[in-house]
């Protein structure tokens, strides 16, 4: 049998930056996906098929998870299949980084030192990281390289400092409410700052630069213009001749030989239904933070029976997701400010504007807090869903000739602005994965069972956040301005769960991503955050798995 | 969070008798062939001739609805559902001794309170709702589901998705 040097279990990401780094160094690689390969060429902007059905996402009733949420003082745990509140996220080849929008920002350098910055939140299990901002820099100008971030760098007092001058992509082309937008941040001493996109601007080599489809977030690119792990990753890794990427191949479970080493993985074929081991020198988990932690405790064995590398008990706990909430505006044709409609209307171009100015907060009246971060952008673009937005007046519905007069004044003489904020999801003791003690998948296996409570001071910033940024709406002349933010928790930026830190006793991870209990087992996606930052994940998590990979080159190499 | 069952079921005066022999694809053809009449008399009054919009007729979105619901990615207790809530309509009314008859022979104002009926139950609201997302679907999703006839509802409505069109059905490669 086949041994290989390094076994990746899922092409997000970060097993693509991992696989990516490792074949590059000449190991020979195994990528294990349980999602089927969608090419390039594939795909398109069908929205019935991306964004309505689970066509790239498993059956609920065959794959789910339950959720436990606290209904009358009891957990109650209720089956995805039954609510219809799927967790899955892309399980494809290259995960869900095919469908992103790709707004990323760097953590700040005080995201790595939480506590010692703000101190103790009741209730919030914060704690500083193992490393710092200036261990992950050279990774976070890796992955802008590599995996295609275009932007503009401008100074501001919470934008973290760069080992280079700028980003080698310029901004993707912009639309001209950009001109409307930054007037009226200005108008009220607001600093709007360019959007960092993984999203080409210029061709690279394999891949045209971005070709405004309209389409982006939900959607694969057709180009290979955005940064997936796919296009920005995989594919130069095949390159090498060093990686072996299987599709439709499920890991069930890890086994480990002695005590201190993994020696395969058992996985099925998700077509055929058989199974097969597959040997490595070194294991990877990527499958994304409740997945990754639900296999590793699927994983138990009598060497390791509360779950493969679970000493601590930590495994799963302290789950994160991301705090904050949305709101948005309409633009209406006859009171529109500053900027032509036709030119506002005027698709595929891109808002790419965030506020950093309430990162972090630190004011006479409202206190010292850490805050979070701002995106604009147009509502997505959809037709269907923006359509379907339309059928209610007073909670009655509008149908008949009222509808069409309805739906047609709707798209063509008004145009929506939209904010999302992101800010911490703290760490808590009721929002972890755990197995379901009677559910399992259509492989047999325990579901993983998430309570998703979080921390009220979440609600509390996303809040103070939203109320900043309706004022801007407002004075940009946006009509029928309103915002939510809840403590639901996002279900497409997870991470937490496997927490790495320097104390065994307390963390599940060192701090290279690996066990400290199983020597050749690593886990390279934002399982390892012990806190979550107050953006989205994925630049931060890209820009992990190449230190770890860096790590995983020289355990090798030392042989 | 709501439990897709308990709204599904809730309130129906059928109640769940009958409502397993529909979930299946392969039984879903003969359930739905009794009830496509009244299904597709609700979306024509939906969206009736003479609109801004182009004509649930014109559109042949229940044609597309049959379709979709047919189709394995669709959610089975739903499917279910869409066929139970056309019978329940029926009942209704069936049972009201004003109309009586069939929705599809009922006049246009006539349909007007039925539905408006309907829409005041729980049950009848939520699936209206179901058959106007269907409905949308159809009128604006990719000319090659067969239903967005000539693209039809995206000139009529200026807005066109974007490139790449999909050259299958549902990424079936």
């Amino acid at each position: 049998m086949n041994i290989y040097d390094v076994v990746i279990i899922g092409s997000g990401a970060s097993g693509g930056a991992v696989a990516y780094t490792l074949c590059k160094a000449g190991y020979k690689v195994a990528v294990l996906e349980k999602g089927r390969l969608i090419t390039r060429k594939e795909f398109s902007k069908d929205e019935l098929a991306y964004c309505r059905r689970d066509l790239v996402t498993p059956d609920l009733w065959d794959e789910y998870h339950t959720i436990e949420e606290k209904v009358e003082g009891e957990w109650v745990a209720t089956p995805t299949y039954e609510s219809g509140w799927s967790f899955w996220n892309g399980n494809i080849v290259g995960g869900s980084s095919n469908f992103m929008s790709g707004m990323l920002h760097r953590l700040h350098p005080d995201d790595f030192r939480l506590k010692s910055k703000y101190g103790e939140i009741k209730g919030a299990n914060v704690v500083d990281w193992p490393i710092s901002y200036a261990d992950m820099e050279p990774y976070y100008a890796l992955a802008e390289e590599l995996v295609g971030i275009s932007g503009h760098y401008e100074k501001h007092p919470f934008e973290p400092y760069r080992s280079t001058a700028n980003f080698t992509q310029p901004p993707t082309r912009e639309n001209a409410v950009v001109k409307l937008l930054d007037k009226s941040c200005r108008a009220l001493d607001i600093r709007p700052l360019v959007t960092p996109r993984a999203v080409l601007s210029k061709d690279k080599p394999g891949r045209d630069a971005c070709y405004y489809s309209n389409l982006c977030g939900s959607y694969g690119c057709s180009s290979g213009a955005k940064g997936s792990s796919k296009e920005a990753l995989l594919k130069p890794a095949l390159a090498t001749g060093n990686l072996t990427l299987m599709s439709n191949t499920h890991v069930k479970s890890l086994h480990t030989k002695t005590k201190e080493e993994v020696d395969h993985a058992v996985v099925v074929d998700t077509i055929t239904g058989k199974e097969k081991q597959i040997k490595g020198k070194i294991f990877v988990v990527a499958a994304q933070a409740h997945e990754s932690a639900r296999l590793l405790l699927n994983s138990a064995n009598a060497d390791h029976p509360k779950g493969l590398g679970n000493s601590s008990g930590e495994l799963g706990k302290n789950l994160l997701f991301s705090g904050g909430g949305s709101g948005q505006g309409e633009l209406h044709k006859e009171s529109l400010k500053h900027i032509k409609f036709e030119d506002l209307m005027t698709t595929g171009l891109f808002v790419n504007r965030s506020v950093l100015d309430w990162y972090f907060i630190d004011h006479w009246w409202d206190g010292k807090f850490k805050g979070g971060s701002v995106e604009f952008m147009f509502e997505h673009q959809n037709i269907i869903t923006r359509a379907r937005k339309n059928g209610y007046e007073d909670s009655t519905m509008v149908w008949g000739k009222a509808l069409g007069e309805r739906l047609v004044k709707r798209f063509t003489e008004q145009k929506s602005i939209r904010f999302e904020i992101f800010n911490d999801w703290l760490p808590n003791d009721n929002c972890f994965v755990s197995l379901d003690p009677t559910h399992k998948d259509k492989y047999d296996m325990p579901v993983g069972k998430l309570r998703v409570e979080g921390h009220p001071q979440d609600v509390k910033v996303g809040n103070y956040i939203a109320k900043k940024c309706e004022k801007i709406l407002e004075e940009m002349g946006a009509k029928n301005i309103y915002s939510g933010v809840s403590s639901a928790p996002s279900q497409n930026l997870v991470a937490g769960g496997c927490r790495f830190g320097n104390d065994p006793e307390t963390s599940v991870l060192n701090k290279y991503c690996r066990s400290h209990d199983v020597e050749n087992l690593y886990v390279a996606d934002a399982s390892f955050m012990p806190t979550g930052g107050s953006v989205a994940y994925t630049w931060t998590i890209y820009a992990n798995a190449f230190r770890v990979a860096d790590h995983i080159v020289k355990h090798l190499d030392k042989g | 969070m709501i439990k897709r069952r308990q709204f599904l079921v809730l309130g129906s005066l059928i109640g769940l008798s009958s409502y397993i022999e529909a979930k299946e694809v392969s039984t879903f053809e003969s359930a739905f062939k009794p009830v496509e009449p009244t299904i597709a008399a609700v979306q024509e009054h939906l969206f009736p001739e003479g609109s801004q919009i182009p004509s649930a007729r014109f559109m042949r979105v229940t044609e597309f609805l049959f379709e979709t619901v047919a189709h394995k990615s669709y959610d089975r207790d739903i499917r279910a559902f869409v066929i139970e809530g056309a019978r329940e309509l029926e009942k209704r009314i069936k049972l009201d001794k004003r109309t009586q008859g069939r929705f599809v022979s009922l006049s246009s104002s006539e349909k007007e309170k039925a539905l408006r009926a309907y829409e005041e139950t729980n049950y009848g609201s939520n699936w209206l709702s179901r058959i106007m997302t269907l409905t949308m679907e159809g009128l604006f999703c990719d000319p090659i589901y067969g239903s967005n006839v000539k693209e039809a509802g995206w000139k009529a409505l200026n807005a066109y998705g974007g490139f790449p069109r999909p050259k299958t059905r549902y990424i079936e490669l």
